[in-house]
């Protein structure tokens, strides 16, 4: 147990240096580009309605102020670590004067819930498959999932998206295609608005399932039928061990072990590849909040999303990390 | 043998594969016939690719494609009933596998799973087999690694934590927990240093005394047969070319390939160097024709291009296949003395 604690310690040591520094880089990468969060914001007001010269000047004062641009970088940076602390990281241009950290908490429960689940579909399905097609190699209707996976695996994510898109909002317009809910349910703990959320959530689900599928299948029948012959499996059942106590104990849980580091290595992808579904469904995730930041010039929100994403990202991995040990006991010895 | 467990009658298991239409065969064990006695210690060498791996897969009933048993029949006779494990049904198979029939198997590095404690893998591979309540068995285990002399806390261990000698036991202690009437040893030994080697061996000899079980030994090294076996037979591309009670196939083979397996042994304080056969054993997908020996047989005459030997009593116990039998030398008894096969 003690060696379980240090394990945990380890990595979490390493969790708190990942989201330093990656949120590090997110407020170098922003700060240190030539767009002015200042300039754009004026910019956007003085399209909108002429002001006196002096009026601008005195707009220009506020939001300089507002977001210390002035002063001399590591100033702003050890003011945005002081300011992070406490949860705020100033107010999001595209939405004034909405906080980012409130848009991006809106946004967070939608893109986790769509990940996890469609993360865990894809997981599951991927490896229960793929172990089944690697273990009986002559089965027809598992070699036509292979056939699939095959053809799948290389799509990328925008390409599966559209096609779902013009499948199912226009030949068969039989689902939502857009948003997170319909517009006649008000949002709340209410039947009718679960029912309605994940109606909607299904295209960027499948899109996002149907993509990652191949990868694992493909994976795993490759793993197991390496794992059926190795020793330890011939000499199990040739001593008659039983038939699903194979497959499971002997076969399925030898090929898990390099999926499972597939998971966190792949948590960051998928990640990614929800930005480009979010869009395409107009769904309103952290994706499709860091598209419109991007487009607005709205830096303080780009950072806030980032952040966050980190954040998340990072403990994912994490999580994924402390399980590693239990279904490999050979890691343990470290 | 007056009391036979195994017989084994014209056996022929051959390797076919199909490569874009065109059919290879390679005839891996070609009319084996032999038995093996009750409480027998019995010895099987031969280099690698003479067909001893696959002609004990076939006695241990795990044949699969490409290699199938094209005729002839391995019939055992167990306290449970005759079973003929070349044509019997996989649940026939089933009803015997470790009950009666086990299997120590090669490379005790790799036989464990590596993600199942010890005690886990003692209870998939004996609980069903045994048949006895969960305490009960638990006793069992017990008892057996004690005469294993393994330590009980191993239950709780898995693989990697053991040492190779330790691991080794375990299989072996799988092997043998359910007191199974014939066991099959392939290369039990072969990937353990010397001292742990001759403990491996003295445990299995042990267990088998004890429990009185037949034992398949299968080895490459003619010191460990000498040590160990009661009789030995020797496969040459894919044939059984002698078999003979341990003590005269060291002091007096009669068939030139034994000759010369004996001869390359080493001995202690002999710098002289060991003969050595020249040639290689024949591809057995296109095996010579007459003996299958005689490309690289010293004593090889036109007969033996021509005609295949049969296997023939020469000595009380002793078959060999060779025209010219009463012709092979016996050879230098200090070698077979070296090597533990004691007068």
């Amino acid at each position: 147990m003690t060696s379980y604690f240090w394990f945990v310690a380890k990595r979490a040591v390493l969790l708190v240096a990942v989201i330093f520094f990656g949120v590090s880089a997110t407020f170098f990468i922003t700060h240190l580009s030539p767009i002015s969060p200042v300039e754009t914001a004026l910019g956007r007001i003085a399209n909108q309605s002429s002001f006196s010269p002096d009026a601008i000047e005195d707009m220009r004062r506020v939001l300089t102020d507002l977001y210390g641009t002035d002063r001399p970088l590591l100033q702003q940076y050890v003011t945005f670590w002081q300011k992070l602390a406490a949860g705020d990281l100033g107010p999001s241009l595209i939405a004034f004067p909405t906080p980012a950290m409130t848009l991006v908490m809106q946004a967070l429960p939608w893109t986790v819930a769509l990940l996890v689940v469609s993360t865990l579909i894809t997981f599951l399905a991927g490896n229960l498959l793929g172990a089944l097609a690697g273990y009986f190699q002559n089965n027809m209707a598992l070699k036509a999932f292979g056939v699939v996976a095959v053809v799948l695996q290389p799509i990328p994510y925008y390409v599966v998206a559209f096609v779902l898109l013009i499948l199912f909002g226009f030949v068969w317009p039989v689902l939502p295609i857009s948003g997170g809910y319909a517009m006649d349910v008000a949002p709340g703990w209410t039947l009718d608005f679960m029912w309605s959320v994940a109606l909607h959530a299904i295209l960027p689900a499948v899109s996002l399932v149907l993509v990652g599928f191949g990868t694992w299948f493909l994976g795993m029948r490759a793993l197991v039928s390496n794992v059926v012959t190795e020793d330890y499996v011939t000499y199990a059942e040739l001593a008659g061990v039983k038939r699903s106590t194979i497959m499971g104990g002997y076969v399925i849980r030898n090929a898990m072990i390099p999926q499972v580091t597939g998971l966190a290595m792949n948590i960051g992808t998928v990640f990614s590849g929800t930005i480009i579904t979010e869009q395409v469904f107009n769904y309103p995730g952290l994706g499709s909040l860091l598209i419109d930041a991007v487009f607005g010039g709205d830096y303080a929100l780009v950072l806030a999303v980032s952040t966050i994403s980190i954040t998340a990202v990072g403990i994912a991995i994490f999580i994924v990390d402390l399980l590693y040990p239990l279904i490999d006991p050979r890691v343990k010895a470290e | 043998m007056t009391d036979e467990i195994l017989r084994v009658d014209g056996l022929k298991a051959y390797y076919q594969m199909h490569y874009f239409g065109v059919q290879r065969e390679v005839r891996a064990v070609d009319d084996v016939t032999m038995s093996i006695g009750r409480n027998e210690v019995y010895g099987i060498a031969g280099e690698s690719s003479s067909g001893k791996t696959s002609f004990i897969k076939v006695l241990a009933a795990a044949v699969r494609p490409p290699l199938r048993v094209v005729s002839g029949s391995v019939n055992y006779d167990f306290r449970s009933g005759p079973i003929n494990v070349a044509a019997a049904t996989a649940a026939e198979v089933e009803r015997v596998r470790w009950k009666s029939l086990s299997y120590i198997m090669q490379g005790s590095m790799s036989v464990l799973n590596p993600v199942r404690r010890i005690g886990q893998t003692f209870h998939d591979f004996a609980f069903r087999p045994l048949g006895l309540p969960r305490e009960a068995f638990d006793r069992r285990v017990l008892d057996h690694l004690a005469r294993l002399k393994l330590p009980a806390d191993i239950l709780r261990a898995y693989p990697h934590e053991l040492s190779g000698g330790m691991r080794q036991r375990v299989t072996i202690g799988l092997a043998t927990i359910c007191h199974p009437e014939f066991i099959i040893a392939d290369e039990p030994t072969t990937a353990l240093d010397l001292v742990v080697q001759k403990e491996v061996l003295h445990l299995i000899r042990d267990i088998q005394a004890e429990m009185g079980a037949s034992v398949v030994f299968v080895t490459h090294d003619m010191s460990v047969h000498a040590n160990v076996t009661d009789r030995i037979g020797i496969f040459y591309a894919g044939r059984l070319v002698e078999e003979g009670p341990t003590r005269k196939m060291f002091f007096a083979p009669r068939h030139p390939y034994t000759a010369h397996l004996v001869a390359s042994l080493p001995r202690i304080g002999d710098t002289a160097q060991r003969p050595s056969l020249d040639g290689r054993p024949p591809n057995l997908a296109a095996p010579p024709d007459g003996c299958r020996f005689h490309p690289r047989c010293p004593l090889a005459v036109d007969k033996c291009r021509i005609d295949v030997p049969p296997l023939v009593e020469v000595a009380p116990g002793q078959r060999s296949a060779c025209w010219r039998w009463q012709d092979v030398q016996p050879l230098d008894r200090s070698v077979a003395l070296a090597h533990g096969a004691v007068t």
